[in-house]
């Protein structure tokens, strides 16, 4: 996070100050000065830009090295895509680039590359309708930047970063808020490493892209963290998935996608932690959820009732409203939920460990009647977090003949969560003060009742005269 | 809960005082009493214990993110607040005046010069501020647990918390402090909040479930139903507050942020003040009419 912020801030004044500086000061320059600077380059040497802003389109059809150092603003004011990268060999580096035109059907583009490999790294772009656009750019480098879309509903904005046809790209390290997608279509062979992406629609979203692998990358407040959609073989390892919590409000969406492995990910307050939409799909594969931690979602996975040859081991699911559920009604059973006898730790686990080898002796099988009724009437969630829910649920424990079908079985839960990270040692110990404590608050509660009523009884009618 | 010797002795109340100050001596009075009483202790120390109870279960489970959802603390309170703060402020209005009545300390309180409305007020007032003070501490013992335990707390949304429950409670209080004065006997009193509170805190929400499983009840039409408990619209509040968004209801309550949009943590706190109000004027008007006996 300390990071995130150094570089953030860091990009912040590198970008700003000399933008002011500039405003007060020098007019504004040509683009046409640049385009002169790397026309008298040798093809592949470095150009520096000199501190200044330069005003219109900028078309680069050599190899060259052009360098901002962080005190050049190239402004688009408005019109078309700002850069366009016509030659492989290009690399972009530390510029603010800002200034895009707003028609959607002509996608303008802060940087656009139609030749690859590029490097596109340090740079800051705002008020741009399309961040950093990579189409038929292969071996591309996409490295540290901040990128900020134009200041539009949400239905109107462009992607932050996109690549569309772009095999074996490097993704990493970019932040990128107020946008729409950072999307990857037909690209393979990515890798997309410690990216932030916030306030936007999809933080990743995947179409038809195979064979990549997403590791620490933080989406926050976005409508769904992770989106894939159509695509085989995906890693996804040590991401943070918080408050995604739009309209779909997934923290990771699975749609039609054959063996993806999700593991050591956060997935934190999101309105449903992992959804699957139909994946796996294809006979013979499997997906695979190990040593993520699901905590305060309201749903913690949510399927469609067809899915099935997923295989659930070593999770923490914790606090979320409802740990699982599938869409509309039906179950989850065709999925397993333990791997070589080790099942997920679950925080409604109600069962015992007698022979204390840290696996429940009962299975867990949820059985919330406030759920079932959820998935029958959405509405009822209304009264969620409410004493009524808790009666419901208690009337449904107190008259087996009402509690709804399991919606799945965990035949091997955890009773303490895996020790992920060095961290849930110290969790127990607190659990069972604060269980001390919930019962003597009881013990005092029904004291205090017996005080009031035990003295009414015992005084009757009769005037007191004394109340100490 | 009045002794009449006090009353008469010790400090004894000035004659010819202004309205309100004949009023605030009696709430002077009824809240040192009230402070003093067991019962009145004995809740205050469970609502303490179990505040904090809460808060060590919400840290509890937050593990190595240091991260608290939606506020699962205070979604843990929420719970706790919903049962307790109306059993205590109900049964403590509910005593008010049917106690005094029964044992005949009523007539000498309406001797002291000061009219039925200042005594009722007074009475009011003072047991209000005697609940408020209960939940302060609570509040703040649980808040400091969870400032020692996490180096932070929302303290935006746990001060508007502290200031929903202190208006639920003057709800609820209003509301027992009707049926005091409508019953004869305190333990018909008694009886009828631990009426109204299962009424309250479960009935009417179960019986608004099952309206909506039955009838498919619209968004709006929930919605509109449920506001009508004052318990549903301290919990909305709460949220709103906390969340700027009522999103984590449901449909309702994403239904009710767009439609009333800023201005829907205005009217849920409006709600509940009706509910403080509508009730302590009825109670005003209708123990200005009836007699003591």
């Amino acid at each position: 996070m300390s990071r995130c912020a150094y570089v953030s801030v860091c990009a912040v004044v590198l970008g700003c100050f000399p933008v002011g500086a500039s405003r007060a000061g020098d007019p504004a320059k040509p683009m046409g000065e640049v385009e002169g600077l790397i026309a008298a380059a040798d093809p592949g040497g470095t150009v520096v830009v000199p501190p200044g802003v330069y005003e219109g389109n900028l078309r680069i059809t050599q190899p060259v090295i052009l360098d901002g150092q962080g005190h050049a603003v190239l402004d688009g004011v408005g019109v078309g895509t700002v850069v366009e990268i016509r030659a492989p060999g290009v690399t972009v580096r530390g510029f603010t680039v800002r200034g895009t035109g707003e028609n959607i059907t002509v996608e303008p583009a802060a940087i656009r590359a139609i030749a690859g490999p590029v490097v596109i790294e340090d740079n800051t772009i705002e008020d741009a309708l399309f961040g950093i656009d990579l189409r038929e750019s292969p071996g591309s480098m996409v490295r540290n930047n901040l990128v900020h879309g134009k200041d539009l509903d949400p239905g109107r904005r462009g992607d932050g970063i996109r690549l569309w046809w772009s095999h074996g790209c490097v993704i990493e390290d970019n932040t990128v808020y107020g946008s729409r997608d950072l999307v990857f279509w037909y690209s393979e062979n990515l890798r997309i490493s410690r990216n932030r992406v916030s306030d936007s629609r999809y933080g990743l979203h995947f179409m038809y892209s195979h064979d990549t692998v997403l590791s620490g990358n933080d989406l926050a407040r976005n409508s769904v963290g992770v989106y894939l959609m159509y695509s085989n073989r995906i890693t996804l390892d040590g991401n943070t998935m918080r408050n995604n919590r739009g309209a779909s409000g997934y923290g990771i969406g699975l749609k039609d996608c054959d063996d993806i492995v999700v593991a050591n990910n956060a997935l934190l307050a999101n309105r449903v932690g992992v959804y699957l939409d139909n994946s796996p799909s294809s006979v013979g594969s499997t997906g695979l959820f190990e040593s993520n931690t699901v905590v305060f979602n309201e749903i913690g996975l949510l399927a469609t009732p067809i899915t099935h040859d997923n295989v659930f081991t070593a999770n923490i699911l914790v606090e979320n409203e409802e740990p699982a559920a599938a869409h509309g009604r039906g179950e989850l059973t065709h999925n397993t939920f333990a791997r070589d006898g080790v099942g997920n730790f679950w925080s409604d686990y109600a069962g015992f460990d007698r022979d204390g080898d840290g696996i429940g002796d009962l299975a867990y099988e949820p059985r919330s009647l406030f759920g079932a009724m959820l998935a029958r009437e959405p509405n009822l969630r209304l009264f969620v977090h409410s004493p009524a829910q808790q009666a419901v649920e208690f009337t449904a424990r107190a008259l087996p003949e009402l509690r709804p079908q399991a919606t799945l079985v965990d035949p091997a839960p955890l009773v303490r969560p895996p020790n992920l990270k060095g961290s849930g040692a110290a969790t127990t110990p607190l659990r069972t003060r604060a269980m001390a404590f919930g019962g003597l608050g009881l013990l005092l509660f029904a004291g205090a009742t017996v005080g009031v009523f035990g003295r009414q009884a015992a005084l009757g009618p009769a005037p007191r005269g004394d109340d100490r | 809960m009045t002794t009449i010797n006090a009353l008469a002795g010790e400090r004894a109340l000035p004659q010819a005082r202004s309205f309100s100050g004949g009023t605030l001596a009696f709430a002077r009075r009824e809240f040192r009493d009230a402070v003093a009483s067991r019962w009145f202790l004995l809740y205050t120390l469970a609502f303490t214990v179990l505040a904090v109870a809460v808060s060590f279960m919400s840290l509890s489970s937050v593990g190595t993110h240091g991260f608290a959802g939606f506020g699962r603390t205070t979604a843990g309170l929420l719970n706790l607040v919903m049962l307790i703060v109306p059993l205590m402020a109900l049964t403590a209005g509910a005593g008010c005046i049917a106690g005094e009545r029964e044992r005949g300390t009523l007539l000498y309180l309406l001797a002291q010069p000061v009219s039925r409305t200042q005594v009722l007020l007074g009475k009011y007032v003072g047991l209000a501020a005697a609940l408020v003070c209960s939940l302060c501490v609570g509040f703040g013992v649980s808040a400091c647990v969870l400032a020692w335990r996490t180096g932070s707390v929302g303290f935006g949304a746990y001060a508007m918390l502290v200031c929903f429950t202190a208006l639920l409670a003057m709800a609820m209080l209003s509301i027992g402090v009707l049926i005091s004065v409508l019953s004869r006997r305190s333990s018909v009193a008694t009886g009828v909040a631990l009426f109204v509170w299962l009424t309250l805190v479960f009935l009417s929400d179960l019986g608004l479930m099952a309206g909506t499983l039955i009838f498919q009840l619209r968004v709006q039409e929930v919605f509109g139903l449920a506001i009508l408990n004052p318990l549903q619209a301290f919990k909305m509040g709460v949220i709103v507050n906390m969340n700027a968004s009522l999103d984590v209801l449901g449909p309702v309550g994403a239904y009710a942020s767009q439609a009333f949009g800023d201005g829907l943590a205005f009217m849920l706190a409006a709600t509940m003040l009706v509910w403080a109000l509508v009730p302590l004027l009825a109670a005003v008007v209708l123990f200005a009419r009836r007699g003591s006996a």
